[in-house]
C-alpha cells in the first residue's frame, strides 16, 4: 500500500470567462521513503495538483473529484478540522518563494514553535527546544542566537532553510516542496537539495518535489510524473524516462535544455505556447505543438498506456512503438555524442 | 572611500585593447550616508570592484555569478545607466565614461539593452509599435511610415506577427515580450547588445526558442553580446567566452571551451558542479558544496574574497595576499593563488592543492 495514491485528480475552478480545468485527471501514487519529481511549464498544473492534495485551493468556485487516499484516508473528502490535524504534521508542504511564506511580523522561532505546539501537547520550553533542534538540523549558523530574529534578517537561502526546519518540525510522512530551489542560486540550490535528501534518509519520509528543472529531478526523484495542460504526458521510473522518453513532449523538455556537458549549436525547440485550459484543444493537448502530429492525434486523446512492456513506465501518445524508440535514441544520442 | 574617477586604469591582463567594447578597472560604489543635511558618507557597497574585461566584434561574452555579485550594476554601468566610480570604458574606439548626457546620444544607437523582466521592462500603457519604434523617433531615423514599415520587419524577424503592432503588452506571453524587448534592441542596427538575464523568467521551452532567436540575429546582423546570466548551462550554450564574477570582482575569465572543461578557480569549480545534470546516471558524481552565503559586499573578506568559503583556503596566504589575474592557457585568466589541477576534481582533491601558490 502506497503511502500516497492519487487517483483521477480533477481541479476545475470557475471563472468568469468559463471553466478553467487545471488538473484534469492525474494518477500517481508514492512510496515511504520515495521521492517523486512532478515537471512540466508554467501553467501546467503541477502546482494546483499539490495545493489539492493539501486541501489548500479556496472553497469557493473550486471542483475538485477523484481520489487522494494517504494513509488509508481520502484527503479530498476529509472535513477540515480533520485535515487540519494532518496538515503540518504528517503531511508538510515547502512553498516556491522563500520571501513571502514566513510571516514577516513575527520571530523565526515563534513561527516554529507555534507549529510544534498545535500539533503536540508539549510546553513551550519543549516546544522552543525542538524547534533550535531543527535549526541547527538544517544547518542555521549560531541557531541559538538566530531562532529569536525576524525573516527579514536572513538571506534567501537561510530562509528557505527555515521553511524546511518549520515544514520538518513534525517528522512529515510526505513532505511536498513546490519548486523549493526555483529563487534560489546553483549553490544554494546544491545545499538544500543535499539537505532534504540527508533529512529525508533520517526521517524515512516521502517526498513530492515540483519543479520545471530536469536536472533537479534527475538529481534526486524515483519517480517522475511529466504534465503537460493539466495531463500527465509521461510517467515511470526516473531512469526509464530519462534513457527511454517516450513522449514527443517529453523529448522537446530534454532537447530543449543547454548542457553544461556538451556543445549543442542549436537548441530543440518546442513551437507555440502551451494552451489555455479554458478550451485546450482537442484530441492530444499537445498536438498543435507536436512536430509529429498526426490525424488521430487531431481528434483522440490518447490513453495513458504502459510504454512496450513495462508496466510501471506510463505514456499518452498515438505514436507507434518503433518510432518513438528510433526517435528517443536519436534525441540521447545526440546528446550523447556531443558529450564524449 | 574617495576613488577618482581620473585614476590611470591600471594595465590589466588579457584586455585586447581593439575590442569593440573594452572595461577596465570598472568601479561602481555605492555610498551609504548618514545625517540630514551633512550626508556623511560612512561606508560604501563594492558593487562593482575592479573588473577589467574587453569584447570582440561579433563575439559573445557571458557573465555569471550568483544574486548580489555585480553583474546587473556592471552592465548598466557599460550602458552609462549608472555612473561608474572609477575605471574606464572604451567603446568602438572611443572612451565614454564620462560623457554627458547629450554626448553620449549617438552611442546609445549602437549600444543597446535587453532586459531581464518582459513584465516590467515595457510599458504596459504603449502600443508594441510605439514601444518599438520610439527609440526610432528619438534618433530621427526615417518618416513615420518608414518607421511603420521597419517595426514591422523588426516583428517578422522576432517571430511575432506583424500584425500585433497595435496590440499592447497586456496581450502577450513572457516569451512573446522578450521578443518585443528583442525587436526594440534591435531597432536602431545596434553594435552590442547588452542581455541582462534575458531568459531567466522564462520556461525551459520558450527559454529555447530565446537563446536560439538571439544566435540566429547574431549571425544575421553581426551582432555583439554581453549575455548576462545566472544559469551557466545558458551561458554556455551561447558565449564564446566567458566571466565568472564573485562579490564584484572578475574571478575567473576564459574561452567557453577552457572554463567548461578546465576550470582554474575554485570558485568556478564550485559553480560547475553545482549545477544540476539531467542525466540519473551522474547522481553518483560527489559535489562541491559550497558552505554559507556570499559575503557582504559593504564589508568584503580581505585579501582574496573568496576565502572564507574557499575549500582550498590556506591560511597566512589567501587572506593576507590578493591574488592578480595570473594568466594559464590561452585566453584564460584566473584570480587564485592555488588554482585547480584538473577538472573534474573529487571534494577530496579540491580541498587539497596539491602544488604550492603559483608566482
Amino acid at each position: 500500500m502506497a503511502l500516497l495514491e492519487v487517483r483521477d485528480l480533477k481541479t476545475h475552478f470557475r471563472t468568469d470567462d468559463g471553466i478553467v480545468k487545471a488538473v484534469d485527471g492525474v494518477s500517481f501514487s508514492v512510496e515511504k521513503g520515495k521521492t517523486l519529481g512532478i515537471v512540466g511549464e508554467s501553467g501546467s498544473g503541477k502546482s494546483v495538483t499539490c495545493l489539492s492534495i493539501m486541501g489548500l485551493n479556496p472553497k469557493r468556485n473550486t471542483i475538485s473529484s477523484g481520489e487522494a487516499i494517504f494513509n488509508g484516508k481520502n484527503l479530498l473528502t476529509m472535513g477540515s478540522n480533520e485535515l487540519r490535524e494532518i496538515r503540518g504534521n504528517d503531511l508538510a508542504m515547502i512553498f516556491q518563494d522563500p520571501m513571502t511564506s514566513l510571516n514577516p511580523v513575527h520571530r523565526i522561532g515563534h513561527q516554529l514553535v507555534e507549529a510544534v505546539q498545535l500539533h503536540r501537547d508539549v510546553s513551550k520550553k519543549q516546544a522552543r527546544a525542538r524547534a533550535l533542534d531543527l535549526l541547527k538540523a538544517v544547518g542555521i549558523p549560531r541557531a541559538e542566537r538566530r531562532i529569536d530574529d525576524y525573516p527579514h534578517q536572513f538571506s534567501g537561502g537561510m530562509r528557505q532553510r527555515v521553511m524546511i526546519a518549520m515544514a520538518l518540525v513534525n517528522d512529515p510522512d510526505l513532505l511536498i516542496a513546490d519548486e523549493p530551489t526555483t529563487a534560489l542560486d546553483v549553490t544554494t540550490q546544491a545545499q538544500i537539495l543535499k539537505l532534504m535528501t540527508t533529512l529525508q534518509h533520517e526521517v524515512d519520509s516521502a517526498i513530492i518535489m515540483i519543479t520545471h528543472d530536469l536536472g533537479v529531478i534527475a538529481e534526486i526523484a524515483d519517480d517522475v510524473v511529466v504534465m503537460y495542460a493539466a495531463r500527465v504526458a509521461e510517467q515511470g521510473p526516473v531512469d526509464a524516462l530519462f534513457k527511454h522518453p517516450q513522449h514527443p513532449y517529453t523529448w522537446g523538455l530534454l532537447g530543449s535544455l543547454p548542457r553544461l556537458d556538451a556543445d549543442v549549436e542549436r537548441l530543440v525547440q518546442i513551437q507555440g505556447q502551451p494552451p489555455s485550459l479554458l478550451n485546450p484543444p482537442r484530441g492530444c493537448r499537445f498536438h498543435p505543438r507536436c512536430p509529429y502530429v498526426m490525424n488521430i492525434c487531431t481528434t483522440e486523446e490518447p490513453r495513458l498506456m504502459p510504454a512496450g512492456d513495462h508496466r510501471d513506465h506510463l505514456q499518452a501518445c498515438h505514436l507507434d512503438q518503433a518510432t518513438k524508440d528510433r526517435e528517443a535514441a536519436k534525441l540521447l544520442a545526440g546528446t550523447m555524442a556531443e558529450a564524449s | 572611500m574617495a576613488v577618482s574617477p581620473t585614476e590611470a586604469p591600471v594595465e590589466s591582463p588579457g584586455v585586447d585593447q581593439n575590442g569593440l567594447l573594452v572595461v577596465e578597472n570598472l568601479k561602481k560604489y555605492f555610498p551609504i550616508t548618514r545625517g540630514i543635511i551633512f550626508q556623511r558618507e560612512i561606508a560604501a557597497v563594492k558593487a562593482v570592484d575592479g573588473v577589467s574585461f574587453s569584447v570582440r566584434q561579433g563575439e559573445t561574452l557571458g557573465v555569471v555569478g550568483e544574486s548580489g555579485c555585480g553583474k546587473s550594476t556592471m552592465a548598466r554601468c557599460i550602458m552609462r545607466l549608472l555612473d561608474p566610480t572609477a575605471g574606464r570604458i572604451t567603446f568602438d574606439g572611443r572612451d565614454i565614461t564620462n560623457l554627458s548626457r547629450a554626448e553620449m546620444r549617438p552611442f546609445r544607437r549602437e549600444l543597446m539593452m535587453i532586459f531581464q523582466d518582459p513584465y516590467a521592462s515595457l510599458n504596459p500603457r504603449k502600443r508594441v509599435g510605439f514601444i518599438v519604434s520610439e527609440a526610432l523617433e528619438v534618433h530621427n531615423m526615417g518618416t513615420e511610415a518608414e518607421n511603420k514599415r521597419r517595426v514591422q520587419e523588426l516583428l517578422d524577424v522576432v517571430g511575432l506577427n506583424p500584425e500585433h503592432y497595435n496590440r499592447f503588452p497586456h496581450e502577450f506571453s513572457g516569451g512573446q515580450r522578450q521578443r518585443i524587448g528583442i525587436a526594440r534592441a534591435l531597432a536602431v542596427n545596434p553594435k552590442l547588445i547588452v542581455c541582462d538575464e534575458p531568459v531567466s523568467a522564462l520556461d525551459v521551452s520558450v527559454q529555447a526558442q530565446i537563446l536560439n532567436l538571439l544566435k540566429d540575429l547574431q549571425s544575421t546582423f553581426g551582432l555583439t553580446y554581453v549575455f548576462i546570466a545566472h544559469d551557466l548551462n545558458v551561458v554556455r550554450h551561447i558565449s564564446d567566452r566567458v566571466m565568472v564574477m564573485y562579490l564584484g570582482h572578475g574571478v575567473e575569465i576564459a574561452p567557453k571551451s577552457k572554463l567548461y572543461t578546465a576550470p582554474k578557480h575554485p570558485y568556478t569549480g564550485a559553480l560547475l558542479s553545482a549545477v544540476p545534470v539531467p542525466d540519473p546516471d551522474a547522481r553518483g558524481k560527489k559535489k562541491v558544496v559550497l558552505e554559507g552565503d556570499v559575503p557582504n559586499p559593504i564589508n568584503p573578506p580581505s585579501a582574496c574574497w573568496f576565502h572564507p568559503r574557499c575549500p582550498r583556503f590556506q591560511e597566512g596566504h589567501c587572506d593576507v595576499e590578493t591574488p592578480p589575474l595570473y594568466s594559464f592557457s590561452e585566453g584564460q585568466f584566473a584570480a587564485c593563488h592555488y588554482p585547480l589541477e584538473g577538472w573534474p576534481l573529487t571534494e577530496d582533491e579540491m580541498r587539497r592543492p596539491s602544488s604550492g601558490p603559483v608566482s
